[in-house]
């Protein structure tokens, strides 16, 4: 019997002799099923993914599994697997987890796990489906008593690259364990951790120290160190060393709001990638923005992010952000960017949103890259409303000049039903081999009822890197049919 | 085993995260005498921003009829230091507790940014609402008093 399989029916037992009066079940489903092609297909193909996530909670324990199916007509490409289990106790001062869960120490230097929302990862190599998660696979045991709280954690991060067809030990490469305590006295906060790394047979050790609060009402800080301490010594922040160092400010002043931040990771990305450093690159909701990011290089990279918002008495919103990340591979390279955005209503009813910005990114080649546009929320009835939005990008790669064009037209009766049409343009060389494409596509988002929401695409959708909830991959470029049920119990 | 389950709904148990200023603030303190409105979001998420000034509106017209908000920030390591100086640049009214792990949002099962749930006053969610456009408003307004009615 596997090692899930026992522990599954431990967790069965346990819950059939509880006592039920105060127990609930809760979870939910996403199904989605595509009929289409990817780059490089020369037929289309039906495909179809579920992921039920089933919660069961009695008094402080609660238990909960995740059954993540993929089924696609190409050969070794489909599954079905129950992806995570977990049992967690949780009562007054203890907090203790078994199985699968999330954690992360300070701000991700050492380590980070997350889930994205909604989001299935795909690539060409595998040809499978699964859900964007890095999840742990362990135990974690926190205690909190007043203004001190430890963990301690141990387990394997998942190595989401590896759909589920693939070998647990490959998803699975690296294990940890580690332990965090933090105290806070007047708004000040101390923390320290200290975590053994393994990865093919080899051990490592690092050390991290947090430092955050309140200088005054107005000024708030957090800084954050962490050092491979095995292979070099504590005083050592030489380029050849393996750290992090990430400091920020916060200043408020009534309707004006400022963060200011400083990173500088020297060799500090452990095993196959299970830590993540804050970015410091302003995650964007436009299209032509959200995809022209900088991935940050954890081997080397300094910089900053400034971002400032000031909220008139009108209640519009003025957002300026700059942020300045600094490689050096052999040769220095620079990414820098300018943004500014203008959110205000008309009438109280209508919201438009323009922006501009203006970057230099020479990882992608993209010399002068100029973005703008304007986003339009237009009130149409008492419940609905329809929406404009065109983006524009243009930049200079090796002497050519390139442009892409986003143009959405949307209209919305409450969230009860959504229909988006998503038209874009673009030249890019390193996206079409010749001439420009241009990508049509439409949506419908139906909320059936308080449980269920039905979402359908038909057309064209444009792929790339995306950055969603502080953590970017690559969507691929779809063409077809797409059917999306998210249900709720 | 299953027979076993029971098919309730669910339930908000005591949570404790830190606030803007650093302090550790828990759900039984700042939960509405009748009904208590969870909003969760993040500073890059479109929408979410949109919804505040409207839950600010809300919360003037109901925190005096025993109902609350309770902002949960879900931004993660990325971008939360952001949250405070966004929060204060939008002038929200009500308590925002940083959830850095997404414990509370994995453990209601929440799957869209932003989503604001109702609890009632037994501390059952009895409303959950997913995105949102021009009109949720009225929509959200309509709920409360629903269930305001019902409690």
């Amino acid at each position: 019997m596997s090692k899930i399989s026992k522990s599954v029916l431990i967790i069965s037992v346990v819950l059939s002799y509880s006592n039920l009066s105060q127990a609930q079940f809760s979870g939910n489903n996403i199904a989605e099923y595509q009929y289409g092609s990817l780059p490089g297909d020369s037929t289309s193909m039906s495909t179809l993914y579920d992921r039920l996530v089933a919660g069961y909670n009695y008094k402080f324990l609660k238990a909960s599994a995740t059954l993540e199916q993929f089924h696609t007509p190409l050969a070794g490409s489909s599954y079905i697997k129950l992806s995570q289990f977990s049992l967690q106790y949780k009562h007054k001062s203890f907090d203790i987890k078994a199985g699968n869960f999330y954690e992360t120490i300070g701000r991700g230097t050492l380590l980070r796990s997350f889930e994205i929302p909604g989001a299935i990862l795909e690539d060409l190599s595998y040809r499978s489906r699964h859900y964007f998660n890095r999840d742990l696979l362990g135990i974690s045991a926190r205690f909190q008593h007043k203004d001190f709280q430890t963990k301690i954690l141990y387990g394997r991060p998942l190595n989401y690259v590896f759909p589920p067809t693939q070998e647990f030990n490959d998803r699975r490469a690296d294990t940890f364990a580690a332990i965090y305590s933090e105290y806070s006295h007047k708004s000040q906060t101390l923390g320290v951790s200290a975590m053994k790394h393994s990865n093919s047979g080899t051990d490592k050790y690092f050390l991290m120290t947090t430092l955050s609060g309140n200088i005054s009402e107005i000024v708030s800080y957090y800084t954050e160190i962490a050092k491979n301490v095995s292979d070099f010594a504590l005083s050592d922040f030489s380029d050849q060393a393996s750290y992090a160092i990430y400091g920020g400010l916060n200043l408020t002043i009534n309707n004006f709001g400022l963060s200011a931040e400083y990173k500088n990771y020297k060799n500090i990305l452990i095993g196959s990638g299970i830590n993540e450093a804050p970015a410091l690159i302003k995650e964007h909701t436009y299209k032509v923005l959200n995809r022209s990011t900088h991935v940050l290089q954890l081997i080397n990279e300094t910089g900053y992010q400034i971002e400032a918002f000031y909220t008139f008495p009108d209640l519009s919103t003025l957002t300026f952000n700059n942020s300045l990340a600094i490689n050096n591979f052999g040769q220095e390279t620079i990414f820098q960017e300018y943004f500014l955005e203008y959110d205000f209503s008309i009438s109280d009813k209508h919201d438009i949103k323009i922006f501009t910005d203006y970057a230099e990114d020479p990882f992608k080649l993209e010399e002068h890259r100029i973005s703008a546009g304007i986003n339009t929320d237009w009130k149409a009835f008492k419940a609905s409303s329809i929406k404009a939005n065109y983006e524009f990008q243009t930049f200079k790669r090796l002497g050519e000049n390139y442009q892409n064009h986003v143009f959405v037209l949307g209209y919305a009766y409450k969230s009860k039903i959504i229909g988006t049409i998503v038209t874009e343009y673009s030249n890019d060389s390193f996206i079409i081999t010749e001439g420009s494409k241009i990508w049509f596509g439409a949506g419908i988002k139906y909320q059936v009822n308080k449980s269920n929401n039905l979402q359908i695409f038909a057309g064209e959708r444009r792929g790339g890197p995306a950055c969603n909830a502080g953590v970017c991959y690559e969507v691929l470029d779809f063409k077809g049919i797409e059917l999306r049920l998210t249900s709720r119990f | 085993m299953f027979s076993a389950f029971g098919l309730t709904a669910q339930t908000v148990a005591d949570f404790k995260f830190k606030d803007l200023e650093n302090n550790a603030r828990t759900y039984s303190e700042l939960k509405g005498e009748k009904l208590t409105l969870i909003d969760f979001w993040a500073t890059w998420c479109g929408p979410c921003n949109k919804a505040i000034p409207e839950l600010n509106k809300i919360y003037s017209l109901y925190k005096t009829k025993g109902v609350e908000i309770i902002g949960i920030n879900c931004d993660g390591p990325r971008s939360v230091i952001k949250v405070g100086p966004l929060s204060k640049a939008l002038q929200i009214q009500y308590p925002v507790l940083i959830d850095l792990n997404s414990e509370l949002k994995t453990e209601l099962n929440i799957i869209t940014l932003p989503t604001l749930i109702i609890v009632n006053s037994k501390g059952k969610i009895v409303w959950t609402h997913e995105g949102f456009v021009t009109g949720d408003t009225e929509v959200i307004i309509s709920e409360i008093e629903k269930h305001l009615n019902a409690d």
